[in-house]
């Protein structure tokens, strides 16, 4: 009996501190949804702006109290989807060449070499980016981009910042598919790039889709780099890619050190907070939707 | 029902978790009331002693960080916490009440509502003047508050409009709000605003980068304070054949500038009042004002004129 009473006890304490954790983190999560809902939604309850004028609007210019969000959204869809587009093939690529052509090279270069990417600080990229991507971009195209800042510059450098999130996954997902499908290809008489094609891209397709994704949460969600690179031109609308822009996150950081708290710019500042929060809640839905029909498809 | 019915194990999880944060609740109210009493017993001895903190424009704060480190040298009790954190924020910061000092390169009306006003105090300490500049290649030395109007506001697009070798204008602007761009427009657009169609190549959040910018982009414009016109790459231009220099600022002769203000409150707390108030005036002091100079900064007992909240200048009587 006295020795069952310590033991119970060590039980309780665990429980205890467990529990309080969950407490602590669910805590944070309410209080930070919480916090960005009231003030990012002051502005349309408090301050009485048009939602669909808001969010429709092509003109950001708080000095005149225009409080248009277009130009912003359009610029973050724009690095985003650009980004992904250039990072992805060669992600894929390499994914494919480590994990189904050189395996041993795969594990012991390319893999060390790939995570030290991931770990590099956003503002290294940033730097990187002003002194190489935005001078080669104006050495380039000349005229058309004096400062080499804009839309494709953000892109290129956010592409090189996505790039080893998509490759370290996409390798994962590779490697997760059942050595069982590669040999039954090929022993139906598939060649190495034929079993890849067909069986290997094919069973893997949800957890690369899920890749991909979380590479663009990434990407819309980097502030500091490409901040540094777009130009931040956020008064009207970009025409094109070589034309300097803003995004969500860096016009948020630009004007939140101006903006004087409780005011309408302040408000309509953390609106932009809050439809961050709000897409980066539909990217994990979507990753979950694909990971639950990846389940399905995969029996 | 079954939802409710809790094990007694799961009762002993939630009843921790609930324990511990009334217990760090607690814990933070504890220190609070104990810092507290410490400010009360501070503020009866005859020394300074007492932490006040800072926070607001960066355009100056290596100035007040140096006043900073001076006054605690001098005042080995006190302590002056220094934070960046923009205008807006200093302001609002100060009109809470959450720091006793807020900086700011712009006067408090143009950004507080009329009830935050109430009871803020403005200390200017000293005054900042601003020119334009251009990338060094640009073959034009002097030009006009017209042109320089003309120009930020997209109206003059060509250098050869404004006497130099023909070439586009890139015009690179500092972001919405900034106190620099907000000195700058005030003097030069008198109240008129660029149509919408109107993009600059760039708008950036410092002074630096503008710096940078202009030196790396053929034909640019932008405009900085004088402490940021020394650079290799650009040029500052003189306005109406004036030349961005102290001696013209404190003449009245040359327009752009601003002061920096300090901004305290009126109902200050006892614990921090004389600590604020010592502080303020050591920037001002005739031993601070060479460092003033050495900043960049131009100190307010030399000024010939003066500013007001409307931007009317007139002579210091």
């Amino acid at each position: 009996m006295a020795n069952l009473m310590p033991k119970r006890r060590l039980e309780n304490i665990g429980l205890g501190i467990t529990g309080f954790c969950v407490a602590l983190v669910a805590l944070v999560v309410v209080t930070l949804i919480f916090m960005v809902a009231q003030q990012g939604l002051s502005t349309f309850f408090v301050d009485g702006m048009d939602p669909i004028a808001f969010f429709t609007g092509q003109n950001w210019i708080p000095e005149q109290e225009r409080y248009g969000a277009l130009p912003m959204i359009v610029g973050s869809f724009a690095v985003t989807l650009l980004s992904t587009l250039f990072a992805l093939p060669v992600a894929i690529g390499s994914a494919i060449f480590v994990v189904e052509v050189a395996p041993g090279f795969g594990r012991r270069v390319f893999q060390p070499v790939i995570e030290l990417l991931v770990g590099i600080p956003s503002v290294v990229y940033g730097v990187l980016g002003l002194y190489v991507i935005n001078s080669l971009v104006k050495a380039i195209f000349g005229e058309a981009a004096p400062t080499g800042a804009g839309i494709l510059s953000g892109s290129i450098v956010l592409a090189i910042m996505i790039l080893p999130t998509i490759t370290t996954l996409s390798m994962d997902a590779l490697r997760a598919v059942p050595n069982q499908y590669r040999e039954g290809s090929y022993a139906l008489g598939c060649t190495r790039w034929q079993t890849t094609w067909h069986v290997v891209l094919k069973s893997a397709t949800p957890s690369l889709m899920t890749a991909v994704i979380l590479g663009m949460t990434r990407a819309f969600g980097e502030t500091l780099a490409v901040q540094m690179v777009i130009g931040g031109v956020e008064r009207s609308m970009p025409t094109g890619l070589l034309d300097p822009a803003s995004t969500l996150t860096a016009a948020l950081t630009a004007g939140l050190s101006n903006a004087v708290s409780g005011s309408e710019y302040y408000h309509a500042l953390w609106t932009l907070g809050l439809l961050l929060l709000v897409m980066s809640l539909v990217f994990i839905m979507i990753i979950h939707l694909i990971g639950r029909k990846g389940a399905k498809a995969n029996g | 029902m079954s939802k409710l019915d809790l094990t007694r194990r799961q009762f002993m999880g939630v009843f921790g978790a609930t324990a511990a944060i009334a217990g760090l609740a607690a814990c933070g109210g504890n220190t609070a009331s104990d810092t507290t009493a410490e400010g009360d017993e501070g503020s009866a001895d005859a020394a300074l002693v007492g932490s006040i903190s800072c926070s607001g424009a960066t355009s100056f704060q290596p100035l007040v960080e140096k006043a900073a480190d001076a006054f605690m040298d001098a005042n080995p009790e006190v302590s002056v916490a220094i934070s960046a954190g923009g205008s807006g924020q200093g302001l609002s910061q100060v009109a809470e009440g959450s720091v006793q000092i807020g900086r700011s390169d712009v006067f408090a009306e143009e950004k507080l509502e009329a009830d935050q006003l109430e009871g803020l105090v403005d200390n200017q300490v000293c005054i900042v003047g601003m020119g334009p500049i251009v990338n060094a290649s640009v073959d034009v030395d002097d030009i006009t508050t017209e042109q320089l109007k003309g120009i930020f506001l997209g109206q003059i697009t060509d250098w050869s409009e404004v006497g130099g070798t023909a070439g586009a204008i890139q015009v690179i602007q500092r972001e919405a709000g900034s106190g620099t761009r907000a000195t700058f427009e005030n003097a030069v657009l008198a109240g008129e605003t660029a149509p919408d169609s109107f993009r600059p190549v760039a708008e950036v959040d410092s002074s630096g980068t503008v710096v940078e910018q202009v030196a790396a982009t053929e034909g640019s414009i932008s405009y900085v304070a004088f402490n940021y016109m020394e650079n290799d790459g650009v040029k500052a231009l003189s306005v109406d054949g004036i030349d961005p220099t102290q001696e013209n600022v404190e003449n009245g002769d040359f327009l752009i500038w601003a002061y920096e203000h300090m901004y305290t409150r009126e109902d200050e707390d006892e614990a921090t009042a004389p600590v604020t108030k010592a502080f303020i005036e050591f920037m001002l002091s005739e031993d601070f004002a060479s460092t003033v100079v050495e900043e960049g900064f131009i100190p307010m007992g030399d000024m010939k004129v003066q500013k007001d909240a409307e931007g009317n200048v007139t002579a210091v009587a």
